[in-house]
C-alpha cells in the first residue's frame, strides 16, 4: 500500500485505483480494475449498460465498499482516511443531490456548510456566475428545468474546489444549449488543474472533453488509451458495432 | 469538532426549513396525534371514574408520541431519499455519527413542537392536573430522546435497505416497550393517579417510585442513544 502510494506521488497521479474488485451476492460487477488518472486530465469511461461504470465510480467516491484493492485521491486513502478523501472529491450523478425546497442558493449554502467552505458567500457566487445561475438564486429547485437543475447539480459539486470529479451520465437529457454549458465548466475544470472521470453513452461528447478514454466490458478495462493513440472515427464505429453484439 | 459542529447545524437548519416549506411531518403528526386523543377520550367515558381518567390520558399522550414520532422519523430520511441527497449528505466529509447526531436533533424538535401541541390538548381533554410542570417537561423530553433515538436509527435502516414503514414499526415499537413502562409510571405520578412509591407486584411495582422511574429513562436513553450512533455507520454503509 506504502509503495503504491509513495509511486502515485511520483507519476503525480491524483487519482489511483488499484486491483478493485466488487461482487454484488454471486455477481462479480468489478473485476481487478486499474486506474491511474493525474491532475488536469479528463478520462471518458464508457461500457454497455451493465459494464460495471456507476458501481466503479460509487466504489471510486466510497459509497460502496470494495471486495479487494484500494482507492486513493490525492494520496489520501478512500477507506483509510474516509472524510479527508471525500474533501478532494465532487460527484455528479443520475439524481441531482439537491433538495426541491430549498432555492439554489440555500442549497449551495448548505453544501458549504457541510464541505466547511472559506468565505462562504464569495464562493456561492463565484458559482452561481460561473454556471450561469445567478438569476435564479432564489428560485427553488423543485421548479428548475433539467438543464438547470443539472448545472446547480455541477456547482453543488465543484463548490469546494475538488481536485476531483465524478461525473455519472453527465450528458442524460440535456438540450444542445445546455451540454454545451456543461462542457464548457468542465473544460475550465480541467484547465484550472482538475481531473474527470466520467461515464456516458454518448461516445462523441465523451470523446470531446476527454483526453483518455477508457472501456469497460463485464467489470473489465479492456482498453485504456488517450486520445491520440486512438483512430476516432474507426473507435466510434468499432464501439457502437461491439455494443450491438453485446445486447 | 469544527468541523462536526458545522455539519451538524447545516444539516439540522436545513431538516428544520425544508419541513417549515414542505409542511409534511407535523401538520400529519397533529392530526394523528388528536385523533389517537379522541379515541381514547371516548373510550374513557366508559372506564370506572377516579383513577381511569389519568391512565387513559397517560397513554393517550404516550401512544400519541409514539405513533407520530415514528411518522417524523420515517420522513426524516424519505426526504433524503428525493434526488439522491442521501448519497449527497454521505459524499461530505463528515463522520456518519454527525448525520445521526442532526438527524436525532431535528426529530427532537419536531417532536418537542408536537408535544407542545398535544400536552395542553390532552390536559384539558381529561381534565387533568399536574404535579410539578418542571418535571413533566423532564420526562417528556427523556421519553422524547429514546423514542427520536431508536427511531431515527430504525428510518435509516428501513429507508436505505429499501424496506418500508411496516418494518420500522414494528422493530422500534418492540424495542420501546421496555422504555414505555416506567415513563408511563412516571407520568401517573405526575397526573395523580399513583403514589411517589409503588409496593406489591406488576410492572409498577417493578419499577418502585417515581425516582426510579426517572433513572430507567435516563438508562435507557443513554444505552440507546450510545448504541444508535454506533451502529449508524454500520447502517449506512452500502
Amino acid at each position: 500500500m506504502r509503495e503504491a502510494m509513495a509511486q502515485d506521488k511520483l507519476t503525480g497521479a491524483v487519482l489511483s485505483v488499484r486491483a478493485v474488485s466488487k461482487t454484488f451476492v454471486t455477481r462479480p460487477v468489478l473485476r481487478g480494475i486499474d486506474l491511474i488518472v493525474p491532475a488536469s486530465e479528463a478520462v471518458c469511461l464508457c461500457g454497455i449498460n451493465g459494464a460495471g461504470k456507476s458501481t466503479l465510480l460509487r466504489v471510486i467516491a466510497g459509497l460502496l465498499r470494495p471486495d479487494r484493492g484500494s482507492i486513493s485521491i490525492q494520496g489520501c486513502e478512500v477507506r483509510r482516511e474516509p472524510e479527508k478523501s471525500r474533501r478532494q472529491l465532487g460527484m455528479i450523478s443520475h439524481a441531482s443531490m439537491v433538495y426541491p425546497e430549498l432555492t439554489v442558493s440555500e442549497n449551495l449554502a448548505f453544501a458549504a456548510r457541510l464541505y466547511g467552505v472559506p468565505n462562504r458567500a464569495g464562493r456561492i457566487e463565484e458559482m452561481l456566475t460561473g454556471t450561469g445561475l445567478s438569476s435564479y438564486r432564489h428560485d427553488r429547485a423543485g421548479i428548475l428545468s433539467r438543464g438547470l437543475l443539472q448545472r446547480l447539480a455541477i456547482a453543488r459539486a465543484l463548490l469546494h474546489r475538488p481536485a476531483v470529479l465524478l461525473a455519472d451520465e453527465p450528458f442524460t437529457g440535456l438540450d444542445a444549449d445546455a451540454t454545451e454549458n456543461v462542457l464548457t465548466i468542465f473544460d475550465r475544470f480541467v484547465r484550472e488543474g482538475g481531473t474527470i472521470l466520467m461515464t456516458t453513452h454518448d461516445l462523441h461528447l465523451g470523446l470531446r472533453c476527454c483526453a483518455r478514454v477508457a472501456v469497460l466490458d463485464r467489470g473489465v478495462l479492456i482498453l485504456d488509451a488517450r486520445k491520440e493513440e486512438i483512430d476516432a472515427p474507426r473507435f466510434l464505429a468499432d464501439y457502437l458495432s461491439y455494443a450491438r453484439s453485446r445486447r | 469538532m469544527k468541523d462536526m459542529w458545522l455539519g451538524l447545524r447545516a444539516i439540522l437548519l436545513k431538516d428544520i426549513v425544508v419541513e417549515l416549506r414542505a409542511r409534511q411531518v407535523l401538520p400529519t403528526m397533529v392530526v394523528l396525534g388528536m385523533l389517537i386523543v379522541f379515541i381514547l377520550r371516548m373510550a374513557s367515558e366508559s372506564a370506572a371514574a377516579g383513577a381511569g381518567v389519568p391512565v387513559m390520558g397517560a397513554a393517550a399522550l404516550w401512544i400519541a408520541f409514539l405513533f407520530s414520532g415514528l411518522l417524523a422519523q420515517e420522513r426524516s430520511f424519505a426526504a433524503e431519499q428525493q434526488n439522491g441527497c442521501i448519497d449527497g449528505l454521505l459524499l461530505a466529509p463528515l463522520d456518519a455519527g454527525t448525520i445521526y447526531l442532526a438527524k436525532v436533533a431535528a426529530n427532537i424538535i419536531l417532536l418537542t413542537i408536537f408535544e407542545a401541541v398535544m400536552v395542553p390538548l390532552v390536559l384539558m381533554a381529561f381534565r387533568l392536573h399536574v404535579a410539578g410542570w418542571g418535571r413533566l417537561a423532564g420526562v417528556l423530553l427523556l421519553g422524547n430522546l429514546g423514542i427520536s433515538s431508536v427511531g431515527t436509527l430504525f428510518s435509516a435502516a428501513v429507508q436505505l435497505t429499501r424496506t418500508r414503514g411496516a418494518l420500522l414499526s414494528i422493530v422500534v415499537l418492540v424495542l420501546l416497550l421496555p422504555m414505555m413502562i416506567p415513563a408511563s409510571f412516571a407520568l401517573l405520578v405526575l397526573f395523580g393517579a399513583l403514589p411517589e412509591n409503588v409496593v406489591g407486584s406488576g410492572s409498577f411495582a417493578f419499577v418502585g417510585s417515581f425516582r426510579a422511574a426517572v433513572a430507567y429513562l435516563l438508562a435507557f436513553d443513554a444505552v440507546f442513544s450510545v448504541a444508535c450512533w454506533l451502529l449508524f455507520g454500520v447502517v449506512v454503509e452500502e
